[in-house]
């Protein structure tokens, strides 16, 4: 049997990463500026990678882009098409319409196609009013006659009841065929307002998606690739081209979940934190059982707040560009500016004239860039000094992430990793794997098919509890199948819940995640 | 004191997470529903105690039931109004003015979006100082005014009336089955009583206090290099009966959670920044309890307990509490009011069944 090829992508803000890989090892990688053109920029790395490998393209089977490029439009306000805003809860909710708290450039650039529609459940799963389907279908007409492409769909309780949004869009699809539709459901999770910004962020994005995603897909045959196109999602598995066009919001936090994922693999290690240290901010993330540890708190985009699945990491202003200073008490001042991608201009051991953290590893023998010469007037003990305030820095982030005072591994990924040589309290070693500088990349090449559930279970009912799980983790494993994952290959990633406080009820918020090898029979045909 | 912009709101709604003391409820929601009233041009007028005549009809308008229901019903936005219709049938009047039943988490805002909705001015007062579970633990109550007739109802319609009772705490009881029964989150008007009684048995000022302390916060980012110093000045005024001190200094280390009879209760660990020796506890009942430091006893109900971030000073309601937050503690006094023997009956330690004696936090022993 011939070798099967991935090329996996990380779009990053400052660099594009590509890595070749065939099966577990890496052929060859690059490194690159990001370009203004996401999609160039992409296709160039994919150029340049399989040109450094030299193999038979016929044999590159997957092509995997981990991009922030969406989110990004979404908060520099680009691209952005007017969203039907379907709300399914009347009588309630009325007191607060969608986009209350949503920037005032926003409401503009969104438009006002707020529809209100009788319907919606109570916690217990039971309809307090039924579905208004008489307004939903003047709603859609409206929604014709206003030329509206894109539509978000939310309801009062729908992760217990996500048939009430699913029967709203087949309503809408009746009249309107064309439009393309985001239900809260699928992309949020518990609270109306942050699911219903999920969705409404989802939809407006999704014109975008579809171009960027359509002129990928013309590049790949120019380069005369046959290989399929995935997209890493924030919970660091594939989708697919398709489903990237219908969730470019799951695609948000691709950047730190890849590099979490890709430290997994070069550290054979499933439980860990990880340290991604860039040239201006670090990220830090929690491994558990191989997958980034998600937040379920609401967090804010672009100035929107919302709910959707994110890891949960940690940035902080340390990287090695970071600016050194001392304060009047002669104690060290680390950033929080930098001198960013103008390193090799400003910083010392560059002939500037700015002190970095950069500067301090050079001057301590753990980084060979720049010239050590003009580093070697900063006092050791001062150096001394400077580097265990960092050392400070990043070991108090990794305990904010930690779930108990039980040590555990850190690995440090990233350029700016040689910053930590020595101890970090808290952890029990420190593991900086080889072609860690690519980490996010690695981490988008060997990326498996997710599949997740996320609703309201009853405990109550018969087999109570386990029954629930059961039912629970063989929807995720359904949808994981529908996404191109082989199904023996699928396992469980975690099983999270979450009981309602201040009631008495046996419904239970449960969130299941698994994730598959990629069926590869299926990418082949 | 007109409030007509989006910053007093968030202020306000800040300031109520600290005085919520870790419970009553995200004001987030009671946010949104102020923003709406002002973005159509809906403002509400916060009065003093005394400009109110002295046989003025003011009744309190307040939200029971679970946070978790909340976050998806949201608020009709008649619901309150009708409430207020019921109780001005009930009376045979109309009513003058709203006043907050508590001051902390969601209840301070909802009475001032309706205030905003309707034209009817929010009294600079309430009756509780801070967030508390029960309707009863009011100092209306301990002064004689009860909760009934209190006028429960649903977005959908479904109204009810707890006519009378005996005491306010079997009111308090029959309110969370009904609430149960009407899908876990409802509305409420209740407590009807004169503008006299409000003089007398109200805490006053304390919805200004709450604004004040939430601007404070705000101002304080700015102005100091440690906040918390900017807030302290609000918060501790002893010419004034304020009383504050930061009680600790550390990061939590454990959270122990379990939801008892529709309860939050937990108790939060934590160790001190510097010394892993300094050992901090604070239990919970969906607000803080009781806080203390290696064993002693700093801070006890009715004084306020608040947790904020370390470094920004922002508050943080105790459901949101992990292992590794950097906090600080606050302990706040009580008003007086609240402090007298008659009060810590209905709301003192013992309300809550813990064993130790109140003492009030100016007088423990931290610096």
């Amino acid at each position: 049997m011939q070798d099967s090829f991935r090329i996996g992508i990380d779009v990053g803000g400052t660099n594009t990463d590509a890595v070749l890989m065939s099966e577990r090892n890496v052929v060859t990688y690059t490194k690159n500026k990001t370009s203004e053109n996401v999609t160039a920029g992409v296709v160039e790395a994919m150029r340049m990678v399989i040109a450094k490998a030299e193999i038979d393209k016929n044999n590159i089977h997957a092509v995997m882009v981990g991009t922030t490029h969406f989110v990004n439009a979404f908060v520099q306000r680009k691209e952005l098409t007017e969203v039907a805003i379907v709300r399914i809860g009347l009588p309630m909710t009325s007191g607060i319409p969608p986009l209350v708290d949503w920037p005032e450039d926003l409401r503009q650039t969104l438009g006002q196609h707020t529809f209100m529609i009788a319907g919606g459940s109570y916690y217990t799963g039971v309809d307090y009013i039924p579905l208004d389907e008489a307004a939903l279908e003047s709603a859609a007409q409206e929604i014709k006659k206003r030329g509206l492409k894109s539509v978000a769909i939310s309801a009062v309780f729908s992760p217990i009841r996500p048939d009430l949004e699913e029967r709203a869009a087949k309503i809408i699809k009746s009249i309107s065929p064309d439009v393309s539709i985001t239900l809260s459901y699928t992309v949020g999770g518990m609270g109306l307002i942050e699911r219903e910004n999920a969705a409404i962020i989802n939809a407006t994005l999704q014109h975008l998606a579809k171009n960027v995603v359509s002129a990928l897909q013309t590049a790949l045959e120019e380069l005369n690739l046959t290989a399929q196109l995935y997209f890493s999602q924030n919970d660091g598995t594939l989708m697919s081209a398709e489903s990237a066009i219908e969730f470019p919001v799951m695609t948000c936090s691709a950047g730190p979940t890849n590099s979490i994922r890709g430290a997994a693999f070069l550290t054979n290690l499933d439980d860990a934190i990880v340290v991604d240290v860039g040239g201006t901010t670090s990220d830090i993330g929690v491994l558990l059982k191989g997958f980034p540890r998600e937040t379920i708190d609401a967090f804010e985009i672009g100035g929107v707040r919302t709910n959707f699945s994110i890891p949960d990491v940690l940035s902080i202003a340390l990287g090695g560009g970071t600016i050194v200073s001392f304060d009047e008490n002669n104690t060290v001042k680390l950033g929080p500016e930098s001198v960013g991608f103008q390193l090799t201009e400003k910083s010392l051991a560059f002939g500037g004239d700015t002190l970095t953290t950069s500067d301090i590893a050079i001057l301590r023998g753990s980084m060979t860039l720049g010239d050590a010469s003009l580093v070697k007037n900063i006092d050791m003990d001062k150096g001394a000094q400077i580097s265990s305030a960092i050392h400070n820095l990043i070991a108090n982030a990794v305990d904010k992430l930690k779930i108990s005072a039980e040590p555990v591994p850190v690995i440090l990924v990233g350029g700016g990793s040689v910053l930590v040589d020595s101890k970090l309290s808290g952890a029990s070693e420190i593991i900086k794997p080889e072609h860690g500088t690519v980490a996010n990349a690695i981490g988008t090449a060997i990326a498996q098919v997710g599949g997740r559930v996320k609703k309201l279970y009853d405990f109550g009912g018969e087999d109570g509890r386990d029954a629930a799980i059961e039912q629970a983790v063989n929807e995720a494993k359904a949808n994981a199948v529908a996404e191109g994952a082989l199904v023996d290959s699928i396992k469980v990633i975690s099983i999270e819940e979450y009981p309602m406080t201040h009631i008495q009820t046996n419904s239970v918020d449960v969130r299941v995640r698994v994730s598959g090898e990629l069926d590869l029979s299926s990418l082949r045909k | 004191m007109l409030i007509d912009n989006l910053e007093m709101v968030k202020d306000l709604a800040r300031g109520a997470v600290l005085l919520g003391t870790g419970g009553g409820g995200d004001p987030y929601i009671g946010q949104l529903l102020l923003q709406q009233q002002i973005r159509e041009g809906r403002f509400v007028e916060l009065i003093d105690a005394s400009e109110l005549a002295d046989d003025a009809l003011v009744v309190s308008i307040a939200g029971v039931g679970a946070p978790t229901v909340l976050v998806e019903h949201l608020q009709a936005n008649d619901v309150c109004q009708r409430l207020l219709d019921r109780m001005e049938r009930y009376m045979g009047r109309k009513v003058d003015a709203i006043i907050p039943v508590e001051v902390g988490g969601l209840n301070s805002i909802i009475p001032l979006a309706l205030g905003a909705q309707v034209g009817l001015p929010v009294i600079n007062a309430d009756g509780m100082g801070r967030a508390f579970p029960h309707i009863e633990m009011t100092t209306f109550s301990v002064y004689g005014n009860t909760a009934c007739p209190m006028f429960i109802e649903n977005e959908l319609g479904d109204a009810v009336t707890i006519e009378k009772t005996t005491t306010d705490r079997k009111t308090e009881d029959i309110a969370r089955v009904v609430t149960g029964t009407l899908g876990a989150m409802v509305y409420s008007s209740l407590y009807p009583m004169s503008g006299h009684d409000v003089k007398t048995k109200a805490i006053l000022g304390s919805m200004s206090y709450c604004l004040e302390i939430g601007r404070g916060i705000r101002e304080a980012r700015i102005n100091y290099d440690d906040p918390f110093e900017g807030l302290l000045k609000i918060l501790d005024q002893p010419e004034n009966d304020r009383h504050a001190k930061i009680l600790f200094d550390g990061k939590i280390i454990d959270t122990k959670r379990e939801t008892r009879d529709g309860l939050h209760v937990a108790t939060i660990k934590m160790i001190g920044i510097d010394d892993p020796s300094d050992v901090f506890e604070i239990e919970v009942q969906n607000e803080y309890l009781v806080a203390t430091r290696n064993g002693e006893t700093v801070c006890i109900v009715p004084d306020l307990i608040a947790t904020l971030d370390r470094e920004s000073a922002e508050p943080v309601t105790g459901e949101k509490l992990k292992y590794g937050q950097r906090l600080k503690i606050l302990g706040l006094a009580a008003s007086p009011i609240m402090r007298r023997p008659e009060c810590l009956e209905v709301f003192g330690p013992s309300a809550f069944g813990l064993s130790e004696e109140f003492i009030c936090v100016e007088d423990n022993k931290i610096k």
